[in-house]
Protein backbone atom coordinates (compact mmCIF):
# COMPACT_ATOMS: atom_id res chain seq x y z
CA UNK A 1 0.00 0.00 0.00
CA UNK A 2 1.23 3.59 -1.06
CA UNK A 3 1.89 6.20 1.55
CA UNK A 4 1.91 9.14 1.77
CA UNK A 5 5.57 10.06 0.42
CA UNK A 6 4.59 7.58 -2.29
CA UNK A 7 1.58 9.50 -3.08
CA UNK A 8 3.34 12.75 -2.93
CA UNK A 9 6.06 11.21 -5.58
CA UNK A 10 3.13 9.97 -7.99
CA UNK A 11 1.54 13.45 -7.81
CA UNK A 12 4.88 15.19 -8.54
CA UNK A 13 5.97 12.72 -11.71
CA UNK A 14 2.66 13.42 -13.10
CA UNK A 15 2.50 17.39 -12.86
CA UNK A 16 6.49 17.44 -14.12
CA UNK A 17 5.07 14.93 -16.73
CA UNK A 18 2.36 17.14 -18.09
CA UNK A 19 5.04 20.36 -18.45
CA UNK A 20 5.47 18.78 -22.04
CA UNK A 21 1.91 19.53 -23.16
CA UNK A 22 2.27 17.66 -26.34
CA UNK A 23 4.43 15.92 -29.00
CA UNK A 24 6.32 18.71 -29.98
CA UNK A 25 5.54 18.40 -34.13
CA UNK A 26 9.62 19.04 -34.87
CA UNK A 27 10.38 16.04 -33.17
CA UNK A 28 7.45 13.86 -35.14
CA UNK A 29 8.92 14.96 -38.28
CA UNK A 30 12.57 14.46 -37.34
CA UNK A 31 11.87 10.83 -36.44
CA UNK A 32 9.17 10.00 -39.97
CA UNK A 33 11.70 11.99 -42.24
CA UNK A 34 14.36 9.65 -40.25
CA UNK A 35 13.04 6.50 -41.49
CA UNK A 36 14.14 4.84 -44.62
CA UNK A 37 10.81 4.77 -47.41
CA UNK A 38 11.72 0.85 -47.70
CA UNK A 39 11.79 -1.74 -45.12
CA UNK A 40 13.44 -5.05 -45.04
CA UNK A 41 10.01 -7.07 -45.46
CA UNK A 42 9.04 -5.32 -48.68
CA UNK A 43 12.30 -5.86 -50.18
CA UNK A 44 12.77 -9.54 -48.66
CA UNK A 45 9.30 -9.91 -50.71
CA UNK A 46 10.37 -8.03 -54.05
CA UNK A 47 13.44 -10.25 -53.90
CA UNK A 48 11.32 -13.20 -53.79
CA UNK A 49 9.39 -12.07 -56.88
CA UNK A 50 12.77 -11.21 -58.82
CA UNK A 51 13.32 -14.88 -57.84
CA UNK A 52 10.28 -16.07 -59.03
CA UNK A 53 10.49 -14.24 -62.41
CA UNK A 54 14.25 -15.60 -62.75
CA UNK A 55 12.96 -19.41 -62.57
CA UNK A 56 10.00 -18.17 -65.02
CA UNK A 57 12.97 -16.93 -67.29
CA UNK A 58 14.98 -19.85 -66.89
CA UNK A 59 11.85 -22.48 -67.66
CA UNK A 60 10.75 -20.38 -70.53
CA UNK A 61 13.97 -20.00 -72.41
CA UNK A 62 15.36 -23.16 -71.28
CA UNK A 63 19.16 -23.61 -72.00
CA UNK A 64 18.97 -22.36 -75.80
CA UNK A 65 21.10 -19.25 -75.51
CA UNK A 66 22.82 -18.84 -71.94
CA UNK A 67 23.43 -14.86 -73.21
CA UNK A 68 19.57 -14.42 -73.55
CA UNK A 69 18.58 -16.33 -70.67
CA UNK A 70 21.27 -14.11 -68.73
CA UNK A 71 19.95 -10.70 -69.90
CA UNK A 72 16.19 -11.66 -69.56
CA UNK A 73 17.17 -12.50 -65.45
CA UNK A 74 18.39 -9.11 -65.37
CA UNK A 75 15.80 -7.43 -67.19
CA UNK A 76 13.67 -9.26 -64.99
CA UNK A 77 15.31 -8.27 -61.48
CA UNK A 78 15.73 -4.46 -62.66
CA UNK A 79 12.11 -4.24 -63.50
CA UNK A 80 11.49 -5.29 -59.71
CA UNK A 81 13.47 -3.94 -57.73
CA UNK A 82 13.52 -0.62 -56.62
CA UNK A 83 16.44 1.74 -58.30
CA UNK A 84 19.06 1.33 -56.14
CA UNK A 85 19.82 4.41 -53.67
CA UNK A 86 22.95 6.53 -54.23
CA UNK A 87 25.93 5.50 -52.69
CA UNK A 88 25.98 6.89 -48.83
CA UNK A 89 29.40 7.99 -49.56
CA UNK A 90 28.87 11.70 -49.85
CA UNK A 91 30.69 13.37 -52.72
CA UNK A 92 33.01 15.97 -52.08
CA UNK A 93 32.01 19.30 -53.03
CA UNK A 94 34.82 21.16 -54.89
CA UNK A 95 37.39 23.53 -53.65
CA UNK A 96 35.92 27.33 -53.18
CA UNK A 97 37.56 30.40 -51.54
CA UNK A 98 34.10 31.40 -50.17
CA UNK A 99 32.73 30.97 -46.36
CA UNK A 100 31.03 27.79 -45.21
CA UNK A 101 28.31 27.42 -42.60
CA UNK A 102 26.62 23.85 -41.61
CA UNK A 103 26.17 21.68 -38.65
CA UNK A 104 23.31 21.52 -36.21
CA UNK A 105 21.77 24.38 -35.05
CA UNK A 106 21.19 23.84 -31.08
CA UNK A 107 23.38 20.84 -31.20
CA UNK A 108 25.59 20.69 -28.36
CA UNK A 109 28.36 18.63 -28.18
CA UNK A 110 32.74 18.46 -26.99
CA UNK A 111 34.87 18.49 -29.41
CA UNK A 112 37.29 15.45 -29.06
CA UNK A 113 40.39 15.32 -31.55
CA UNK A 114 42.01 17.87 -33.98
CA UNK A 115 44.02 16.22 -36.32
CA UNK A 116 45.77 16.97 -39.95
CA UNK A 117 47.84 14.93 -42.68
CA UNK A 118 48.77 15.59 -46.15
CA UNK A 119 46.90 13.68 -48.75
CA UNK A 120 47.54 13.81 -52.73
CA UNK A 121 46.31 16.98 -53.83
CA UNK A 122 45.03 18.06 -50.73
CA UNK A 123 46.10 18.82 -46.94
CA UNK A 124 43.63 17.60 -44.35
CA UNK A 125 42.18 19.08 -41.06
CA UNK A 126 39.43 17.16 -39.12
CA UNK A 127 37.30 18.43 -36.02
CA UNK A 128 36.04 15.25 -33.97
CA UNK A 129 33.48 15.88 -32.23
CA UNK A 130 31.36 13.57 -29.14
CA UNK A 131 28.62 13.50 -30.81
CA UNK A 132 27.45 15.07 -33.92
CA UNK A 133 28.57 18.10 -35.49
CA UNK A 134 27.59 21.50 -34.14
CA UNK A 135 26.53 24.90 -36.05
CA UNK A 136 29.85 25.79 -37.76
CA UNK A 137 31.41 28.60 -40.20
CA UNK A 138 34.15 28.69 -41.90
CA UNK A 139 35.56 31.88 -42.84
CA UNK A 140 38.92 32.26 -44.99
CA UNK A 141 41.23 35.22 -44.65
CA UNK A 142 43.85 36.87 -46.09
CA UNK A 143 45.96 37.43 -42.89
CA UNK A 144 47.08 34.61 -40.32
CA UNK A 145 46.55 37.19 -37.64
CA UNK A 146 43.24 35.94 -35.33
CA UNK A 147 41.40 38.09 -33.19
CA UNK A 148 41.22 36.12 -29.53
CA UNK A 149 37.51 35.98 -28.72
CA UNK A 150 36.75 38.18 -25.47
CA UNK A 151 39.94 39.20 -24.75
CA UNK A 152 40.12 40.72 -28.38
CA UNK A 153 43.79 40.17 -27.99
CA UNK A 154 45.60 39.32 -31.81
CA UNK A 155 47.31 35.29 -32.11
CA UNK A 156 49.44 35.69 -35.04
CA UNK A 157 50.34 32.04 -36.52
CA UNK A 158 52.71 30.68 -39.11
CA UNK A 159 51.64 31.67 -42.82
CA UNK A 160 50.35 34.72 -44.83
CA UNK A 161 46.41 33.54 -44.97
CA UNK A 162 44.34 31.85 -42.90
CA UNK A 163 40.79 30.22 -42.21
CA UNK A 164 38.93 30.54 -39.38
CA UNK A 165 36.50 27.83 -38.27
CA UNK A 166 33.75 28.58 -35.36
CA UNK A 167 31.78 26.05 -33.63
CA UNK A 168 29.16 26.86 -32.04
CA UNK A 169 27.96 24.91 -28.32
CA UNK A 170 30.99 23.11 -28.39
CA UNK A 171 33.20 22.49 -25.43
CA UNK A 172 37.20 21.02 -25.66
CA UNK A 173 36.83 17.78 -24.01
CA UNK A 174 40.66 17.86 -23.50
CA UNK A 175 43.63 20.04 -24.28
CA UNK A 176 43.09 22.33 -27.08
CA UNK A 177 45.20 20.76 -29.12
CA UNK A 178 47.13 23.39 -31.26
CA UNK A 179 49.54 21.81 -33.29
CA UNK A 180 52.35 23.12 -36.03
CA UNK A 181 51.74 20.39 -39.08
CA UNK A 182 53.49 22.65 -41.44
CA UNK A 183 51.86 20.74 -44.16
CA UNK A 184 52.34 21.81 -47.81
CA UNK A 185 49.14 24.11 -47.34
CA UNK A 186 48.68 24.06 -43.48
CA UNK A 187 51.17 25.27 -40.63
CA UNK A 188 49.36 26.26 -37.38
CA UNK A 189 46.58 24.82 -35.60
CA UNK A 190 45.52 26.90 -32.82
CA UNK A 191 42.34 27.24 -30.64
CA UNK A 192 41.83 31.12 -30.75
CA UNK A 193 38.30 31.01 -28.91
CA UNK A 194 37.02 29.24 -25.55
CA UNK A 195 33.99 31.65 -24.97
CA UNK A 196 30.63 30.46 -24.20
CA UNK A 197 30.54 27.41 -25.32
CA UNK A 198 31.64 28.47 -28.38
CA UNK A 199 35.17 27.13 -30.12
CA UNK A 200 37.24 29.03 -32.48
CA UNK A 201 39.76 27.28 -34.19
CA UNK A 202 42.63 29.39 -36.51
CA UNK A 203 43.84 27.41 -39.53
CA UNK A 204 47.04 29.22 -40.57
CA UNK A 205 48.29 28.70 -44.37
CA UNK A 206 51.38 29.18 -46.28
CA UNK A 207 49.36 30.81 -49.05
CA UNK A 208 45.96 31.63 -49.48
CA UNK A 209 44.29 28.61 -50.29
CA UNK A 210 40.87 27.09 -51.71
CA UNK A 211 38.85 24.43 -49.51
CA UNK A 212 35.97 22.14 -49.30
CA UNK A 213 33.95 21.55 -46.35
CA UNK A 214 32.44 18.00 -45.68
CA UNK A 215 30.15 16.55 -42.73
CA UNK A 216 31.04 12.97 -41.95
CA UNK A 217 29.15 10.35 -39.75
CA UNK A 218 30.38 7.80 -37.36
CA UNK A 219 31.70 9.53 -35.33
CA UNK A 220 30.76 12.81 -35.88
CA UNK A 221 33.54 14.71 -38.36
CA UNK A 222 33.98 18.53 -39.43
CA UNK A 223 36.39 17.77 -42.08
CA UNK A 224 38.19 20.72 -43.97
CA UNK A 225 40.32 19.42 -47.26
CA UNK A 226 42.78 22.36 -48.56
CA UNK A 227 43.23 22.56 -52.41
CA UNK A 228 47.02 21.88 -53.24
CA UNK A 229 46.79 20.33 -56.70
CA UNK A 230 46.99 23.69 -58.07
CA UNK A 231 49.31 27.01 -57.43
CA UNK A 232 46.59 29.65 -55.86
CA UNK A 233 49.26 32.77 -55.85
CA UNK A 234 46.29 34.71 -56.68
CA UNK A 235 43.49 33.33 -54.57
CA UNK A 236 42.17 35.64 -52.03
CA UNK A 237 39.98 34.32 -48.76
CA UNK A 238 38.55 37.57 -47.44
CA UNK A 239 35.13 37.06 -47.57
CA UNK A 240 33.83 39.78 -50.10
CA UNK A 241 30.41 40.10 -49.35
CA UNK A 242 29.24 40.38 -46.04
CA UNK A 243 27.91 37.30 -44.56
CA UNK A 244 23.78 36.98 -44.91
CA UNK A 245 23.79 36.20 -41.25
CA UNK A 246 26.05 37.20 -38.15
CA UNK A 247 29.00 34.27 -37.87
CA UNK A 248 29.08 34.47 -34.18
CA UNK A 249 27.17 35.51 -31.12
CA UNK A 250 30.44 36.50 -29.68
CA UNK A 251 30.37 39.89 -28.88
CA UNK A 252 32.57 41.90 -31.74
CA UNK A 253 33.05 44.92 -28.71
CA UNK A 254 32.20 45.06 -25.35
CA UNK A 255 30.26 47.59 -23.89
CA UNK A 256 31.46 49.87 -21.39
CA UNK A 257 31.42 49.36 -17.73
CA UNK A 258 28.83 51.65 -16.06
CA UNK A 259 28.26 52.53 -12.28
CA UNK A 260 24.41 52.59 -12.71
CA UNK A 261 21.53 50.00 -12.34
CA UNK A 262 21.02 48.29 -15.42
CA UNK A 263 18.16 46.44 -17.42
CA UNK A 264 17.38 45.20 -20.50
CA UNK A 265 15.79 42.01 -22.10
CA UNK A 266 12.59 41.04 -23.68
CA UNK A 267 9.46 40.03 -22.23
CA UNK A 268 8.86 36.21 -22.06
CA UNK A 269 5.96 34.25 -22.43
CA UNK A 270 6.00 31.36 -21.76
CA UNK A 271 8.51 31.66 -19.32
CA UNK A 272 12.24 31.32 -19.94
CA UNK A 273 13.90 28.59 -18.50
CA UNK A 274 16.93 28.55 -16.73
CA UNK A 275 19.48 25.72 -17.45
CA UNK A 276 23.13 26.74 -16.55
CA UNK A 277 25.27 29.45 -14.25
CA UNK A 278 28.79 30.11 -14.83
CA UNK A 279 31.12 32.66 -12.87
CA UNK A 280 34.50 32.83 -13.69
CA UNK A 281 37.32 35.93 -13.19
CA UNK A 282 38.63 36.71 -16.35
CA UNK A 283 42.50 38.13 -16.86
CA UNK A 284 40.91 41.17 -18.55
CA UNK A 285 39.94 43.17 -15.22
CA UNK A 286 36.25 41.17 -14.65
CA UNK A 287 34.78 38.57 -12.80
CA UNK A 288 32.12 37.42 -15.41
CA UNK A 289 28.56 35.58 -14.59
CA UNK A 290 26.85 33.99 -16.98
CA UNK A 291 23.36 33.22 -16.41
CA UNK A 292 22.32 30.97 -19.93
CA UNK A 293 18.54 30.10 -20.48
CA UNK A 294 17.02 26.92 -22.66
CA UNK A 295 15.90 29.39 -25.79
CA UNK A 296 14.30 32.57 -27.10
CA UNK A 297 15.46 35.93 -26.20
CA UNK A 298 16.85 36.67 -22.86
CA UNK A 299 14.24 37.69 -20.90
CA UNK A 300 13.13 40.65 -18.92
CA UNK A 301 15.55 41.91 -16.87
CA UNK A 302 16.94 44.46 -13.90
CA UNK A 303 20.62 44.75 -12.13
CA UNK A 304 20.18 47.22 -9.10
CA UNK A 305 22.93 47.60 -6.78
CA UNK A 306 22.91 47.87 -3.17
CA UNK A 307 25.01 48.91 -0.09
CA UNK A 308 24.53 45.79 1.91
CA UNK A 309 24.46 41.73 0.89
CA UNK A 310 20.78 41.40 2.71
CA UNK A 311 18.04 40.34 0.59
CA UNK A 312 14.97 38.97 1.24
CA UNK A 313 13.94 35.86 -0.05
CA UNK A 314 11.05 35.50 -2.50
CA UNK A 315 7.55 33.95 -1.04
CA UNK A 316 9.20 33.00 2.20
CA UNK A 317 9.94 36.64 3.16
CA UNK A 318 13.32 35.09 4.89
CA UNK A 319 16.10 37.50 5.17
CA UNK A 320 19.50 36.20 3.76
CA UNK A 321 23.15 37.43 4.25
CA UNK A 322 25.71 36.96 1.41
CA UNK A 323 29.52 37.07 1.61
CA UNK A 324 30.99 40.57 0.77
CA UNK A 325 29.78 44.35 1.63
CA UNK A 326 27.81 44.88 -1.07
CA UNK A 327 25.69 43.73 -3.33
CA UNK A 328 23.61 43.40 -6.63
CA UNK A 329 20.05 42.07 -7.52
CA UNK A 330 19.44 40.14 -10.33
CA UNK A 331 15.41 40.09 -11.04
CA UNK A 332 14.16 38.08 -14.28
CA UNK A 333 10.65 38.46 -15.19
CA UNK A 334 9.13 35.65 -17.03
CA UNK A 335 11.86 33.13 -16.19
CA UNK A 336 11.89 30.21 -14.15
CA UNK A 337 15.06 28.22 -12.63
CA UNK A 338 12.36 25.21 -11.80
CA UNK A 339 12.82 22.59 -13.18
CA UNK A 340 16.09 23.14 -15.70
CA UNK A 341 18.30 24.33 -13.57
CA UNK A 342 20.11 21.57 -11.42
CA UNK A 343 23.32 23.26 -10.71
CA UNK A 344 24.22 24.91 -7.00
CA UNK A 345 21.59 27.77 -5.87
CA UNK A 346 24.40 29.24 -3.70
CA UNK A 347 27.71 29.76 -4.69
CA UNK A 348 30.69 30.64 -3.41
CA UNK A 349 33.62 31.64 -6.14
CA UNK A 350 35.59 33.17 -4.32
CA UNK A 351 36.87 35.91 -6.70
CA UNK A 352 38.33 39.40 -6.23
CA UNK A 353 34.74 41.02 -6.35
CA UNK A 354 32.02 38.44 -6.60
CA UNK A 355 32.00 36.46 -3.30
CA UNK A 356 29.03 34.65 -3.32
CA UNK A 357 26.01 34.17 -6.36
CA UNK A 358 22.53 32.96 -4.50
CA UNK A 359 18.87 32.29 -5.43
CA UNK A 360 16.90 34.44 -3.83
CA UNK A 361 13.39 33.17 -5.63
CA UNK A 362 11.71 31.26 -8.00
CA UNK A 363 8.00 31.97 -7.77
CA UNK A 364 5.35 32.44 -10.16
CA UNK A 365 7.73 33.13 -13.57
CA UNK A 366 9.50 35.43 -11.48
CA UNK A 367 13.36 34.28 -10.45
CA UNK A 368 15.51 36.36 -8.16
CA UNK A 369 19.60 36.16 -7.41
CA UNK A 370 21.69 37.98 -5.38
CA UNK A 371 25.32 38.57 -5.73
CA UNK A 372 27.40 39.18 -2.97
CA UNK A 373 30.41 41.77 -3.91
CA UNK A 374 33.79 42.12 -2.15
CA UNK A 375 33.40 46.27 -2.68
CA UNK A 376 31.06 48.17 -5.43
CA UNK A 377 32.29 47.70 -8.35
CA UNK A 378 30.66 49.41 -12.31
CA UNK A 379 29.84 46.72 -14.15
CA UNK A 380 28.39 45.87 -18.00
CA UNK A 381 25.69 43.12 -19.32
CA UNK A 382 25.93 41.53 -22.25
CA UNK A 383 22.50 39.65 -23.94
CA UNK A 384 24.05 36.56 -26.19
CA UNK A 385 22.28 33.93 -28.34
CA UNK A 386 23.03 30.62 -28.93
CA UNK A 387 22.29 29.61 -26.49
CA UNK A 388 20.86 32.03 -25.04
CA UNK A 389 22.79 34.12 -22.03
CA UNK A 390 22.74 37.14 -19.94
CA UNK A 391 25.97 38.02 -19.10
CA UNK A 392 27.12 40.40 -16.33
CA UNK A 393 30.62 41.75 -16.44
CA UNK A 394 31.28 43.33 -12.25
CA UNK A 395 35.01 45.22 -12.57
CA UNK A 396 37.76 44.00 -10.51
CA UNK A 397 40.52 46.48 -9.09
CA UNK B 1 -5.36 -6.14 -29.48
CA UNK B 2 -7.74 -3.43 -30.40
CA UNK B 3 -7.86 -4.49 -34.39
CA UNK B 4 -7.65 -0.92 -35.80
CA UNK B 5 -4.42 -0.64 -34.29
CA UNK B 6 -3.47 -4.34 -34.88
CA UNK B 7 -4.30 -3.16 -39.08
CA UNK B 8 -1.95 0.09 -38.51
CA UNK B 9 0.79 -2.41 -36.98
CA UNK B 10 0.45 -5.05 -39.94
CA UNK B 11 0.75 -1.68 -42.50
CA UNK B 12 3.87 -1.17 -40.53
CA UNK B 13 5.43 -4.26 -40.84
CA UNK B 14 4.73 -4.10 -44.54
CA UNK B 15 6.80 -0.86 -44.48
CA UNK B 16 4.11 2.21 -44.72
CA UNK B 17 5.32 5.36 -43.14
CA UNK B 18 1.80 6.64 -42.26
CA UNK B 19 1.20 3.75 -40.05
CA UNK B 20 4.52 4.28 -38.11
CA UNK B 21 3.65 7.62 -38.11
CA UNK B 22 0.52 6.81 -36.02
CA UNK B 23 2.21 4.99 -33.61
CA UNK B 24 4.40 8.05 -33.42
CA UNK B 25 1.41 10.06 -32.52
CA UNK B 26 -0.21 7.74 -30.88
CA UNK B 27 2.80 6.86 -28.44
CA UNK B 28 5.18 9.38 -29.09
CA UNK B 29 4.32 11.62 -26.00
CA UNK B 30 3.87 9.25 -23.35
CA UNK B 31 7.41 7.84 -24.63
CA UNK B 32 8.71 11.53 -24.36
CA UNK B 33 7.49 12.20 -20.84
CA UNK B 34 9.00 8.95 -19.53
CA UNK B 35 12.61 9.71 -21.14
CA UNK B 36 12.44 13.40 -19.55
CA UNK B 37 11.61 11.75 -16.63
CA UNK B 38 14.79 9.40 -16.25
CA UNK B 39 17.34 11.92 -18.55
CA UNK B 40 15.76 15.11 -16.51
CA UNK B 41 16.66 17.36 -19.70
CA UNK B 42 14.47 18.21 -22.58
CA UNK B 43 16.61 17.73 -25.03
CA UNK B 44 18.33 14.77 -24.67
CA UNK B 45 14.42 13.22 -23.90
CA UNK B 46 13.68 14.29 -27.62
CA UNK B 47 16.90 12.85 -28.82
CA UNK B 48 16.08 9.62 -26.70
CA UNK B 49 12.58 9.46 -28.33
CA UNK B 50 13.65 10.53 -31.64
CA UNK B 51 15.93 6.87 -31.29
CA UNK B 52 13.55 4.75 -29.78
CA UNK B 53 11.27 5.36 -32.62
CA UNK B 54 13.93 4.93 -35.89
CA UNK B 55 14.84 2.04 -33.96
CA UNK B 56 11.31 0.37 -33.72
CA UNK B 57 11.23 1.23 -37.30
CA UNK B 58 14.52 -0.88 -37.71
CA UNK B 59 13.06 -3.84 -35.33
CA UNK B 60 9.45 -4.04 -36.26
CA UNK B 61 10.08 -7.75 -36.96
CA UNK B 62 10.99 -8.26 -33.41
CA UNK B 63 7.13 -6.66 -32.45
CA UNK B 64 5.42 -10.28 -32.04
CA UNK B 65 1.30 -10.15 -32.20
CA UNK B 66 1.18 -7.88 -28.67
CA UNK B 67 0.38 -4.29 -27.95
CA UNK B 68 3.10 -1.99 -29.20
CA UNK B 69 3.11 -0.24 -25.95
CA UNK B 70 5.11 -2.48 -23.56
CA UNK B 71 7.53 -2.99 -26.62
CA UNK B 72 8.45 0.48 -27.29
CA UNK B 73 8.14 0.71 -23.10
CA UNK B 74 10.84 -1.30 -23.40
CA UNK B 75 13.12 0.08 -26.43
CA UNK B 76 12.62 3.85 -24.77
CA UNK B 77 13.51 3.15 -21.07
CA UNK B 78 16.59 1.20 -22.67
CA UNK B 79 17.44 4.43 -25.00
CA UNK B 80 16.85 6.87 -22.04
CA UNK B 81 19.52 4.88 -19.95
CA UNK B 82 22.01 4.55 -22.47
CA UNK B 83 21.58 8.15 -23.48
CA UNK B 84 22.34 9.03 -19.89
CA UNK B 85 25.37 6.95 -19.49
CA UNK B 86 26.49 8.12 -23.00
CA UNK B 87 26.21 12.03 -21.93
CA UNK B 88 28.13 11.37 -18.34
CA UNK B 89 30.79 9.39 -19.70
CA UNK B 90 31.60 12.67 -21.86
CA UNK B 91 30.88 14.61 -18.94
CA UNK B 92 32.88 12.73 -16.67
CA UNK B 93 36.29 12.82 -19.19
CA UNK B 94 35.26 16.83 -19.41
CA UNK B 95 35.29 17.39 -15.96
CA UNK B 96 38.77 15.65 -15.69
CA UNK B 97 40.02 17.71 -17.20
CA UNK B 98 38.60 20.63 -15.39
CA UNK B 99 36.75 22.17 -18.59
CA UNK B 100 32.92 21.97 -16.90
CA UNK B 101 34.13 22.05 -13.65
CA UNK B 102 30.86 25.23 -13.51
CA UNK B 103 28.62 23.03 -14.55
CA UNK B 104 29.32 20.17 -12.53
CA UNK B 105 26.16 19.31 -9.87
CA UNK B 106 26.68 20.38 -6.74
CA UNK B 107 24.56 18.84 -4.40
CA UNK B 108 22.54 21.32 -2.31
CA UNK B 109 23.51 21.74 1.41
CA UNK B 110 20.25 22.36 2.80
CA UNK B 111 19.61 19.31 4.76
CA UNK B 112 16.02 18.33 2.94
CA UNK B 113 15.72 18.80 -1.10
CA UNK B 114 12.63 19.20 -3.24
CA UNK B 115 11.59 15.93 -4.63
CA UNK B 116 12.90 17.26 -8.20
CA UNK B 117 16.65 17.89 -6.61
CA UNK B 118 16.30 14.89 -4.92
CA UNK B 119 15.01 12.31 -8.56
CA UNK B 120 18.77 14.42 -9.97
CA UNK B 121 20.60 12.37 -7.56
CA UNK B 122 19.02 8.94 -8.37
CA UNK B 123 20.61 6.86 -10.80
CA UNK B 124 19.14 6.30 -14.11
CA UNK B 125 17.83 3.42 -13.85
CA UNK B 126 16.11 4.03 -10.60
CA UNK B 127 14.61 6.98 -12.04
CA UNK B 128 13.34 4.49 -15.05
CA UNK B 129 12.37 2.17 -12.33
CA UNK B 130 10.45 5.18 -10.68
CA UNK B 131 9.06 6.58 -14.08
CA UNK B 132 7.57 3.87 -15.05
CA UNK B 133 5.75 2.11 -11.79
CA UNK B 134 4.85 5.91 -10.16
CA UNK B 135 4.31 7.96 -13.72
CA UNK B 136 3.55 5.04 -15.79
CA UNK B 137 1.34 3.81 -12.99
CA UNK B 138 2.78 -0.18 -14.31
CA UNK B 139 2.82 -3.01 -12.12
CA UNK B 140 6.02 -4.49 -10.47
CA UNK B 141 6.01 -6.77 -13.22
CA UNK B 142 5.55 -4.75 -16.35
CA UNK B 143 7.62 -2.28 -15.05
CA UNK B 144 10.50 -5.44 -14.75
CA UNK B 145 9.36 -6.83 -17.94
CA UNK B 146 9.74 -3.31 -20.09
CA UNK B 147 13.15 -3.12 -17.92
CA UNK B 148 14.11 -6.34 -19.11
CA UNK B 149 14.97 -7.88 -15.16
CA UNK B 150 13.94 -9.90 -12.77
CA UNK B 151 10.86 -8.86 -10.77
CA UNK B 152 12.62 -9.33 -7.39
CA UNK B 153 15.84 -7.02 -9.12
CA UNK B 154 12.36 -4.47 -9.76
CA UNK B 155 11.25 -4.67 -6.16
CA UNK B 156 15.28 -4.28 -5.09
CA UNK B 157 15.77 -1.24 -7.12
CA UNK B 158 12.07 0.66 -6.31
CA UNK B 159 13.09 0.12 -2.43
CA UNK B 160 16.61 1.18 -2.68
CA UNK B 161 15.35 4.33 -4.79
CA UNK B 162 12.46 5.32 -2.45
CA UNK B 163 14.78 4.82 0.43
CA UNK B 164 17.18 7.05 -1.31
CA UNK B 165 14.58 9.83 -1.97
CA UNK B 166 13.25 9.58 1.36
CA UNK B 167 16.96 10.43 3.02
CA UNK B 168 17.27 13.21 1.10
CA UNK B 169 14.25 14.89 1.11
CA UNK B 170 14.24 14.08 4.63
CA UNK B 171 10.77 12.24 4.20
CA UNK B 172 9.73 9.75 7.55
CA UNK B 173 8.34 5.89 6.16
CA UNK B 174 4.81 6.36 7.52
CA UNK B 175 4.95 2.96 10.28
CA UNK B 176 1.47 0.99 9.03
Amino acid sequence: MSDKFERELRDYLHKEAARTPQFPRSLRSRIVDGVAPQTRGRIASQLALAGGLVLVAVVALGLRNSTVVINSVHSAIQAVLPTPSPNPTPSLPAFSCTPVSGGTTGLSTGLNSVRSARHDGYDRVVFQFASGIPSYDVVGQDSSTFIKDASGQPVSLDGTAGVKVILRSTDAAASSQDSQPKLQAVRQVAQVGNFEHQLTYGVSLGTATCFRVTDLSNPARLVIDFDTSKPSATASLAPKPAPTSPPSSAPSSLTPFTCTDLSGGTASSPPAQLTAIRIAHQAAGYDRIVFEFAGGPVPSYTLTRQASTHFVKDASGQPVTLQGSSGLKLVFHGAAGYPTYTGSTDQKPGLPVVQEVEQIGDFEGVLSWGIGLSQQSCMRTLELTGPTRLVIDVQTP
Amino acid sequence: MDPVLGRTIERWRDGDRNAFQEVVDRYGLKVLRTARLILRDEALAEDATQDTFLKAWRQIGSLRDEEPGPWLNRIATNEAISTYRRRHRFQALAERFGRLSGSKRNVPTEARMDLARALDQLKPDQRAAIALHYYQDLSVEDAARALGIPVDTMKSRLKTALRRLRELTGSEEEIA
